[in-house]
């Protein structure tokens, strides 16, 4: 499987049109059913090559995009959502520096 | 026969080549198309969010442990830890951030309903751009199918008046046959009148002849003796009349 290429276990003549939020291999238990002592089998079970971390990413951004962009009237929320993440994510790759504008010494 | 072997061998191969291609495409196509697991994708409604931009599912999470204020005394509670510890430092980006949420939350509930009425009026407008083609299509092609229907209407129409005018023709015919039988029998009935007009005439003028022959051989045969005889008599019979008188 290269660059822009199918998944593997997608096939057209069963699955119909692609839809890029969804994982066409055999399903496992969700993650949010998962018992704790059932946790790590759960992990040995994934499978942890890049590519299949970009494809898990991928779904993620397109499940994203179906839930809250591509709606035919959606409101703010997508936008507002990108503006909180990002800041988030900048307030964290800069906490080192802005660890040093703290205003008190003792808490 | 060399140029002819080279010939069979690639023909040979490009067969082999040819069947490889179709059994792979074949084992690609191959299976039946899971509607129940795998249905068509189907553009949906967005998702629900609360403050803004948290989901909706986040909510719901806290709401079977923790109630309806569970989420936000988790959310307050938090930024009071993080803020008390100064794990969350206020230096001076967050002043600027403070403000422009103030401008952002202004621009957003004053301009907002407004913006979304005519960003939703433009969906419509791009939406019904795209379908008219189809539409005005179907429209066309129902229009075609009641046209169609009319004409068959008509044609069964037609065929009613054809009925008519067949059942027509047999009727002049009809009336043909009759005046035609008609016309027969008066020209028999004349020429049998005729015949009995003259069989009638033939008669009639035989008879007269007959009559003038016997009267005129009568009067051939009344001799003058016999003439006188019979005046003598008259007058006796006349005398023995006014005798008797």
């Amino acid at each position: 499987m290269g660059f822009g290429d199918y998944p593997k276990e997608y096939n057209p003549a069963v699955h119909g049109p692609y839809d890029p939020a969804r994982y066409y291999g055999k399903p496992d238990t969700p993650f949010g059913q998962v018992k704790l002592n059932e946790l790590g089998s759960w992990f040995g079970r994934r499978n942890k090559t890049p590519s299949a971390f970009m494809g898990a990413c991928s779904r993620a951004w397109w499940r994203w995009q179906h839930k809250y962009v591509q709606p035919k009237r959606v409101g703010m929320a997508p936008f507002f959502q990108l503006l909180v993440g990002s800041m988030a994510f900048f307030y964290v790759i800069n906490y080192g520096k802005i660890k040093h504008h703290r205003n008190y010494k003792y808490h | 026969m060399l140029s002819r072997i080279a010939l069979r061998s690639v023909a040979g191969r490009q067969s082999a080549t040819t069947a490889l291609v179709a059994r792979g495409s074949a084992t690609d196509a191959v299976g039946e198309r899971d509607e129940k697991n795998f249905p068509r994708p189907v553009r949906g409604e967005p998702g629900k969010v609360r403050l803004g931009f948290v989901p909706e599912e986040w909510f719901q999470f806290f709401h079977s442990k923790t109630g309806v204020t569970g989420p936000y005394t988790f959310g307050v509670g938090l930024a009071t830890y993080l803020c008390s510890k100064e794990i969350y430092v206020m230096e001076h980006e967050y002043y600027t951030g403070l403000s422009i949420f103030v401008m952002v939350y202004y621009a957003t509930t004053r301009f907002g309903p407004k913006i979304a009425q005519w960003l939703d009026k433009e969906v419509d407008a791009v939406e019904n751009n795209w379908n008219e083609g189809r539409v005005e299509n179907v429209k066309f092609l129902e229009q075609s199918i009641e046209e169609e229907k009319a004409a068959q209407w008509r044609a069964q129409g037609q065929e009613l008046l054809i009925e008519a005018k067949k059942e027509n023709v047999l009727l002049q015919l009809e009336a043909a046959y009759r005046e035609r039988l008609m016309s027969a029998y008066t020209e028999v009935k004349r020429r049998l009148d005729y015949q009995l007009e003259k069989s009638n005439m033939e008669r009639r003028i035989a008879q007269k002849h007959m009559v003038e022959w016997i009267v005129a051989n009568v009067m051939k045969a009344i001799t003058p003796d016999q003439e006188k005889q019979t005046l003598d008599r008259c007058i006796a019979d006349l005398s023995a009349l006014a005798a008797k008188k």
